[in-house]
């Protein structure tokens, strides 16, 4: 039963990081329908640019609130800035053209900082993986029994700050103009230039944004995890991804559920039989999920105009 | 042959609440050359998606050359004998003239399982059988081994699809542009080419969705004259959605009036010509009224918003 | 020349000319080993090519294909190893135990792909990429996993049956497969569905049947190559499949032009030949020490480029080398081969 309930709070935990990714995809695909490949390595960079910061705070700062607080921030906002850049330099020019064209250049730019930031040339950080310095100083928040179930402080404040960032999403989608106009923009980008939506700026906005929560995922997940390496977008990513399709690409509470699960599944399966199964189960789910109901759990199929 | 080729009896499709098509009624003979008309929005590219299998019907049936067709598939409805062209031209832009048609000359070779085999398997269980899908399947991947061994049966069949392509775009005029890839083709000729492709299936219905959108005076006289000739030539049924006036009055010679997803008015051309109901969807009430007629009285189901 | 001589002649003139090359070049084993990465390699990209171009679908999985087929042979082989068939001197013996796990390989890799293919094509072309991309990675780990595969060790001691003719004969017949179906009703059909699947769908063409078809045939060829490839390397384990590796695959088939087989394989040559002229050419130049770390460095910085290479060529030139056109569309008309158009 403690077995159960620990891995309950390690599937949330995972489960609110994918789903913080999940969303920058599914936005992303919702204004532009792309599925944007790219979008977990930019989660890579911004917790590199995290790590930096953290590096030159030192032990000392960096496990303040300021501290902390500053290295999500330039981390997020030094995301947004590169998702500004990579929407209006190889994404913008393509946006009438093929779609398989700008899944190609999608491709393109994830391997190229994946595997860019893997080289062993300064600045870029090389292959071998990093330990996060530790931002938020681990202390067990709440015991049950004889340690039978722990949750630790870290846990909290990091589902914390993903539930609110979460939130914060929500009301900007439902409750603003520029949530509307993205919606807008979502449904037919055509006719909403000619209602007088700047279309391109809402897509430049919508990526920045998607970037800039990517990014916060990424430091939790870094916080979690302590291990980081280049390569760590390309599975975050492919499995954030997942969730979105699961939870019905273009969807937003869509993605939220989609990482949830997600999180949940591949913590149950790992727990019960082994960790080395823990990258096929995303995929098996997919599959799944795919077969019964193809526009995902929340999705719903469209029909192509003829 | 007496019966109808292309039946629909109550066809209605709905969009989340949203009705596009009620209650349609449709039936196409031999020799038939019936119009599809009405305001923009009012349904008839969604009668033509429902007809030819794109979208299923929520309401109603649509039986083609008396078998039923609901919810099959767009080649196998057109397997029975139902081509059409597309209101915003769609040829494989990249392919040659001559093959947009060859493609459509589909061989009827059945190397394994015989046709009427696996149609009478279909027939039986109303379109839905694993069993003559595997059937086909595997007929095609037998093809394609033939093809790769470019057996002696298999170059005939290739010429005989391309003679017959040639044949087709002879009879549309359009010979010399054989090679010529299909987005280099002047606009006209796009569409002609479009109804040659569409003939390539061998159907005995063909649904024009407005032929001769974009052509100027001469080019829709002569379009005019090629449909009638090809509905005699190749004893077709055919059904036309067109928005120029001239054209419907000039060919149909039945014409059915949709507005807001219902039909409000059918029949020979100049009845429905003077149909208040169609000046009203046409023209507005106020026309209506300006010139002395009354206004119909609204029927119920015309409540339902537009596609 | 009689009908049914037309389609085996190209056949057997491959046969002559590759058995002439083998006996003079194969005493060379570096060459052999180059020459036969290099196959291997064409092999998946005018494979894949079937799909991602004359198909226009996008399938992004093909190492998956390509374990299937090299472990399937590869362990068919190691089973086998003691076993000949009586009779038969053991060359023989030997070659027809290879040939007979290249087909057991394709075979599987083939079925897979059916079972992949057959829920997936149905879904929205993005979709297809993530399923196929997943299907890799399954495939990688279910071989981690099990202990007949030899887990992340793989497998090794597999006889190295392989031979220049084999490996180039196999890239004749995928060519040869690609040319012929091209060529008829089946390759105008799938070109059909890559301009507007809808109106193929109108026009009779069962667009999920044919789709699948190209993905089975695409999927067999791609085993075959693994098979090859467990029989001419010493040791094969997942990391030789991973999703770098359908990468790679997919920037040869778009650099050479998404649909044109010729520029398949050029792009597949250049692109498999350049890091190896680079990595001599700095060993050579450099000796062991600065030398030996700067072709390292091209191991590791082909994989970055190779992003920026799509990204670039998207911008640049989406048709990539080839676009669509052949080789053959520019011999002279008499030639057997010459045509219009794409098909």
């Amino acid at each position: 039963m403690s077995d159960f309930a620990q891995h309950l709070i390690n599937g949330v935990a995972a489960g609110t990081i994918y789903a913080l990714v999940a969303l920058g995809y599914t936005m992303v695909y919702g204004v532009l329908k792309l599925i944007n490949f790219a979008h977990g390595d930019v989660m890579m960079v911004g917790t590199f640019m995290g790590y930096a910061v953290a590096q030159k705070l030192g032990d000392e700062h960096q496990s303040t609130l300021w501290g902390a607080l500053l290295i999500f921030l330039v981390a997020m906002v030094g995301c947004a800035v590169l998702g500004f850049l990579i929407e209006r330099f190889a994404y913008r020019p393509l946006r009438d053209k093929p779609r398989l064209t700008a899944l190609i250049t999608a491709i393109g730019i994830s391997f190229t900082l994946s595997y860019g930031f893997q080289l062993d040339i300064p600045p870029l950080p090389g292959a071998a993986p990093r330990a996060f310095p530790e931002i938020i100083i681990p202390k067990e928040w709440l015991i049950v029994g004889d340690r039978a179930v722990v949750i630790w402080n870290w846990q909290v404040i990091s589902l914390s700050i993903a539930i609110g960032l979460m939130l914060m999403l929500q009301g900007l989608v439902y409750r603003t103009r520029f949530g509307r106009a993205m919606r807008a923009v979502s449904f037919d980008h055509r006719t909403a230039a000619l209602m007088g939506i700047p279309v391109d700026r809402i897509i430049a906005l919508t990526f920045m944004l998607g970037s800039a929560l990517a990014a916060g995922a990424g430091i939790l997940y870094a916080i979690k995890d302590t291990a980081i390496q280049p390569l760590m977008g390309l599975y975050v990513g492919l499995k954030a991804f997942v969730a979105a399709v699961i939870g019905g690409i273009g969807n937003v509470p869509g993605a939220v559920v989609g990482g949830l699960l997600l999180g949940l599944v591949e913590e149950f399966v790992v727990g019960y039989s082994s960790s080395s199964w823990r990258d096929a189960v995303a995929f098996g789910f997919l599959i799944v999920v795919l077969l019964v109901r193809p526009g995902g759990l929340f999705g719903s199929v469209t029909a192509e105009k003829v | 042959m007496s019966g109808a080729l292309l039946q629909a009896a109550g066809v209605g499709i709905e969009f989340g609440g949203l009705r596009a098509l009620h209650a349609f009624d449709l039936e196409i003979r031999q020799g038939d050359l019936k119009g599809l008309i009405g305001p923009n929005g009012a349904g008839k590219t969604t009668a033509f998606n429902l007809l030819t299998g794109v979208y299923v019907p929520t309401h109603g049936e649509i039986r083609v050359c008396g078998e039923r067709v609901n919810g099959r598939q767009p080649h196998q409805i057109n397997h029975l004998g139902l081509a059409r062209t597309f209101q915003n031209i769609r040829l494989f832009r990249a392919l040659t003239a001559l093959d947009n048609v060859r493609v459509a000359c589909l061989s009827d070779e059945t190397p394994l399982f015989s046709r009427s085999r696996i149609d009478e398997l279909r027939r039986r269980s109303a379109g839905r059988s694993p069993v003559a899908g595997a059937m086909d399947a595997l007929n095609n991947y037998v093809d394609w081994w033939r093809a790769l061994l470019l057996t002696p049966g298999f170059q005939e069949e290739e010429q005989e699809i391309t003679r017959r392509a040639e044949e087709l775009l002879k009879v549309m005029g359009l010979s010399q542009r054989r090679d010529e890839e299909a987005r280099n083709l002047p606009y006209g000729e796009q569409r002609r080419l479009e109804i040659a492709r569409a003939l390539g299936t061998r159907p005995r219905v063909l649904l024009l969705d407005e032929p001769a959108a974009g052509m100027n005076t001469r080019e829709k006289a002569d379009l005019m004259v090629l449909i009638r000739q090809l509905r005699d030539q190749f004893e077709l049924g055919i059904l036309v959605i067109e928005h120029d006036m001239k054209l419907v009055m000039g060919i149909c010679e039945d014409i059915t009036v949709l507005d807001h997803g219902v039909t409000i008015a059918s029949g020979a051309p100049e009845r429905v010509r003077q149909d208040p109901k169609v000046i009203e969807a046409y023209l507005g009430d106020s026309y209506l009224a300006a010139h002395g007629m009354q206004v119909p009285p609204r029927s119920p189901t015309t409540e339902t918003p537009a596609t | 020349m009689p009908a049914w001589l037309r389609g085996l002649v190209p056949v057997l003139i491959a046969i002559a000319v590759l058995a002439v090359l083998q006996l003079v070049l194969g005493e060379f084993p570096f060459f052999v080993y180059l020459a036969s990465i290099v196959g291997v390699n064409v092999i998946l990209a005018v494979s894949l090519n079937i799909v991602n171009g004359m198909t226009g679908q996008f399938s992004i999985g093909h190492a998956g294909f390509m374990a299937v087929g090299a472990y399937t042979a590869g362990k068919l082989s190691l089973l086998l190893k003691d076993v000949a068939i009586a009779g038969l001197p053991t060359m023989v013996s030997d070659q027809v135990q290879f040939v007979g796990t290249l087909l057991a390989g394709g075979v599987a890799a083939a079925l897979c792909g059916f079972i992949v293919g057959l829920p997936s094509l149905r879904l929205r072309g993005d979709y297809l990429a993530i399923v196929t991309l997943g299907f890799g990675e399954i495939i990688r780990v279910i071989v981690q996993n099990l202990d007949m595969f030899g887990r992340a060790l793989g497998l090794s001691g597999i006889p190295q049956t392989s031979s220049f003719f084999a490996v180039w004969f196999c890239v004749f017949l995928v060519v040869l497969v690609a040319r012929r179906i091209v060529g008829s009703t089946h390759g105008r059909s799938l070109w059909a569905i890559r301009e507007d699947e809808v109106a193929a769908e109108a026009m009779g063409v069962n667009t999920t049947g044919y789709k699948v078809r190209a993905f089975v045939i695409s999927s067999f060829f791609a085993g075959v190559a693994g098979g090859l490839f467990a029989h001419f390397v010493p040791i094969i384990n997942p990391g030789s499949f991973t999703f770098v590796k359908s990468i790679e695959v997919v920037v040869m088939v778009v650099l050479g032009g998404l649909g044109s087989t010729t520029g398949a394989i050029v792009a597949a040559i250049f692109l498999t030949l350049l890091p190896e002229a680079l990595r001599t050419l700095f060993l050579q130049l450099g000796g062991l020490g600065a030398g030996a770390s700067l072709a390292q460095k091209v191991d590791q910085i082909r994989m970055p480029v190779y992003g920026m290479l799509l990204v670039i060529l998207m911008l640049v030139r989406p048709q990539g080398l080839f676009g669509t056109r052949e080789v053959w569309d520019v011999l002279p008309r008499w030639w057997p081969g010459a045509r219009k158009g794409i098909t």
